[in-house]
């Protein structure tokens, strides 16, 4: 039985175990991300604001979520708060702040290059025919940044579904935590375990991710067109 | 136009703000450790979840192992039923830290006892010991630390392993690894001359896997392994070892290693190598 | 052209703009009479394009007043938006939206801005691109177009609006010559039907043909205000003769 490794997928509950795992992965990223896009569009729109406490307030978020590692950003919130102000936030309540900030921040900046880069002149001939800015940016601004920050944001939303796996860190059994577990109980009867359970993550993975690409080439397609 | 960023920017750090202030409640009265545990019901411990035979989630999804057994106990004890745990799971770096922010009560993750550690957390009296093993090819063996100067030994990153040869054996090149997983495959492949982990891990290892011998059983220091509390947590820590004497009476242990341990480990070991009864290394 | 009437739709009093210590327009006066096509000229960087913007609101101004149909409008800065769908604006720079068809483009003001019917704009804008020769390229998008057929298409979208009043800055200067011709044609035709239009623009003859009245500016300030024969042919000031020899030069050597 020795290379029979494909037989760990369906001992026990295993298949079940690993797709709640990734149940777990996706509903942190699914609303992390949803998270990001609204809060990161409204973060790109103060980002572009010309106020020069509002660019260092906006720069130093930005910064500091880049250049402090997300596994700091999760020990802070799960147990550093918890140390300085006795607040108790569950692991996955944590994971979904960390991973939003980190979106907000990233997306915003997307945003505001989308948004910068967009002419000056597109601005003008909205206020031009008498619409209100918020109106600007509801049919002129938003849309057309939008369409040129899709790869990027795109981009940002597989790096945030990949990197969920450091949630395990505070405590949280994501997809690949189970595919960890369920290795390393066969791995003194069954060393080729770890490839079939790899194997099936990335089965997982792409029937997850597969559509997401497939969507956003189709978007960009279309808009080619126009 | 500013009017309505402003508003957002307001929001924005209005959002940001009550995350902060949220914060700012009171400390948690201070009460008996063990009331707080009984009025909650549920005594958290934090194990890992990929540790066999210590700790681990077995194909059913159920926590196991020699930790996981003694935890059980402990709840049925303390609040008279073995199911009234809450097993919280915990990577080897974060131990220390479920502790300190409180998520658990107990930390019974194959916690060996260190100085550095006992400055952080607060040790009860050991249940297991452990050495160093040192495990290469049948064709190689390894049975003296002196013939690995020169060669290359493959330990996992931040294990007592890595730390008794960085500090006795600075000559002997270290292989690092994160996982038990790739280290053992190294090993397989030949990038090393042996490999040098927990003795309990090795036998075990080296009973599946034909072709390599455990050359050196014991070697370091002996190490302890013992539940752990929140610093200054004496009450809890107090029990702890009170409990502890008890079930060394019953050889709790014994029944513990007959359970969880031997199934991997078979006759390679003994008993007695292990496991501590009543909270003294004899 | 004839429909002049001594109603005055804009008054310019006393206008100032400034960006930061910088004076570009200094102490600006002007009436535009209701059906009247004033054509601004001058050098390039007298300030006449900032003029035009200062008119409805897309450049802040430092003093003066500016009036429409007598009401003072550059008071409130939160009411510019309701102003602007009086004041009907071309620019140099292609400035249709590129995510949006032709038809979208033209009935985004009306419909968001106004909040008129749609199918009611829809028959309007039919009709203009009709008369402009596009209808055929209604579902079209901007980048199928030609910069000719830009231009006019932004001509429509501005005139859906209904405006009172046209603003046209140098709505040419960036077209291919083979197209510069039926963008002033449809320019001509408006102005033939009574439209109030203000333009900017370096195309002489056009503004000698099109204009009721020419109005030069040099260094921020008004220089002279004629008939557009007068200006061409006599010019008062020293500032006028010059400008008006380099376009002669530019005539003499096209012979």
């Amino acid at each position: 039985m020795q290379d029979l490794g494909i037989n760990v997928i369906f001992e026990g509950s295993n298949l079940l175990r690993l797709l709640i795992g990734l149940w777990v992965t996706m509903r942190i990223a699914i609303v992390a991300i949803a998270i990001s896009v609204v809060f990161g569009i409204a973060f790109g729109i103060v980002m572009t604001v010309k106020n020069t406490f509002v660019q260092i307030v906006a720069r130093l978020y930005l910064e500091a979520v880049r250049i402090i590692p997300i596994l700091v950003w999760l020990f802070l919130f799960y147990f550093g708060l918890t140390k300085v102000l006795h607040i108790h936030l569950g692991a996955e309540v944590v994971s979904v702040i960390v991973f939003s900030l980190w979106g907000i921040a990233e997306m915003g900046d997307i945003v505001r290059g989308a948004i910068t880069s967009l002419p000056a002149h597109q601005r003008a001939s909205g206020r031009a025919l008498g619409l209100t800015d918020l109106q600007i940016y509801r049919y002129i601004i938003i849309p057309q940044a939008v369409r040129r920050l899709i790869p990027a944001a795109i981009n940002l939303a597989t790096r945030m579904i990949k990197t969920t796996s450091l949630v395990v860190l505070i405590g949280v059994v994501e997809v690949l935590k189970v595919g960890q577990q369920i290795i390393e109980v066969s791995i003194l009867k069954t060393p080729s375990a770890s490839f079939w359970v790899y194997a099936c993550i990335f089965a997982l993975y792409f029937i997850i991710c597969y559509p997401i690409s497939l969507w956003s080439k189709k978007l960009e397609l279309k808009w080619q067109n126009q | 136009m500013k009017k309505f960023l402003k508003t957002v920017s307001l929001i924005l750090t209005l959002l940001f703000s009550l995350g902060v202030l949220a914060g700012c409640g009171s400390e948690p009265a201070k009460k008996s450790a063990i009331d707080q545990i009984k009025e909650r019901g549920k005594l958290r411990v934090a194990v890992f979840s990929d540790k066999p035979p210590f700790g681990f989630v077995d194909a059913n999804g159920k926590n196991q192992g020699y930790d996981v057994y003694l935890a059980k106990r402990l709840a049925k004890d303390l609040l008279g039923d073995e199911n009234k745990v809450e097993f919280v799971l915990v990577e080897a770096a974060s131990r220390i830290e479920v502790l300190e922010a409180d998520k658990v009560d107990i930390t019974l993750a194959n916690f060996t006892v260190t100085p550095e550690r006992k400055e952080k957390v607060d040790f009860a009296n050991p249940y297991m010991k452990v050495a160093l093993g040192i495990v290469s090819p049948e064709g190689a063996p390894i049975t003296s630390v002196d013939q690995l100067k020169g060669k290359k030994l493959i330990v996992n990153k931040g294990t007592t392993a890595e730390t008794y040869f960085t500090k006795n054996y600075p000559d002997v090149e270290l292989l690092k690894y994160d996982q038990n997983t790739e280290a053992f495959q190294a090993l397989k492949d030949g990038r090393g001359a042996a490999l040098a982990h927990d003795n309990t891990l090795v036998f075990a290892w080296s009973r599946e896997n034909k072709g390599y011998v455990t050359g050196i059983t014991k070697l370091g220091e002996l190490d302890a392994i013992a539940p752990a509390v929140k610093k200054g947590n004496t009450e809890l820590r107090d029990w702890i070892n009170t409990e502890l004497t008890k079930l060394g009476e019953e050889k709790f242990f014994h029944k513990d290693f007959e359970e969880t341990l031997k199934p991997a480990y078979g006759d390679s070991v003994n008993p007695e190598d292990v496991v501590v009864e009543g909270g003294a290394i004899k | 052209m004839s429909q002049k009437t001594q109603e005055k739709l804009l008054e310019i009093m006393n206008l100032k703009k400034q960006y930061d210590d910088v004076e570009t327009l200094k102490d600006i006066s002007l009436d535009v009479h209701k059906g009247e096509v004033v054509v601004v000229l001058g050098p390039s960087g007298c300030g006449k394009s900032t003029l035009l913007r200062c008119l409805n609101g897309l450049e802040e101004i430092q003093g003066g007043q500016i009036k429409l149909n007598g009401e003072v409008i550059n008071a409130d800065k939160t009411k510019w938006h309701l102003i602007r769908q009086k004041i009907g604006m071309v620019f140099q720079s292609y400035d249709l939206f590129p995510h949006m068809s032709i038809i979208e483009n033209i009935l985004l003001g009306p419909t968001k801005a106004q909040g008129r019917d749609k199918t009611e704009v829809l028959a309007q804008a039919e009709k203009l691109l009709t008369r402009v020769g596009l209808l055929d390229k209604k579902d079209a998008y901007p980048r199928q177009l030609s910069g000719g057929q830009k231009q006019r298409v932004a001509i429509v979208r501005a005139l859906c609006m209904n405006p009172e009043i046209m603003l046209f800055d140098e709505v040419t200067a960036s077209l291919d010559p083979e197209m510069v011709r039926e963008v002033l044609d449809v320019m001509l035709e408006l102005a033939k039907q009574g439209m109030t239009m203000v333009i900017v623009t370096h195309e002489m003859a056009f503004a000698k043909a099109v204009a009721d009245r020419i109005v030069f500016i040099d260094e921020g300030q008004i220089a002279e205000i004629a008939k557009p024969q007068d200006f061409f042919n006599a010019p008062t000031t020293e500032r006028a003769k010059r400008f008006l020899n380099i376009f002669k030069f530019n005539e003499e050597s096209e012979r």
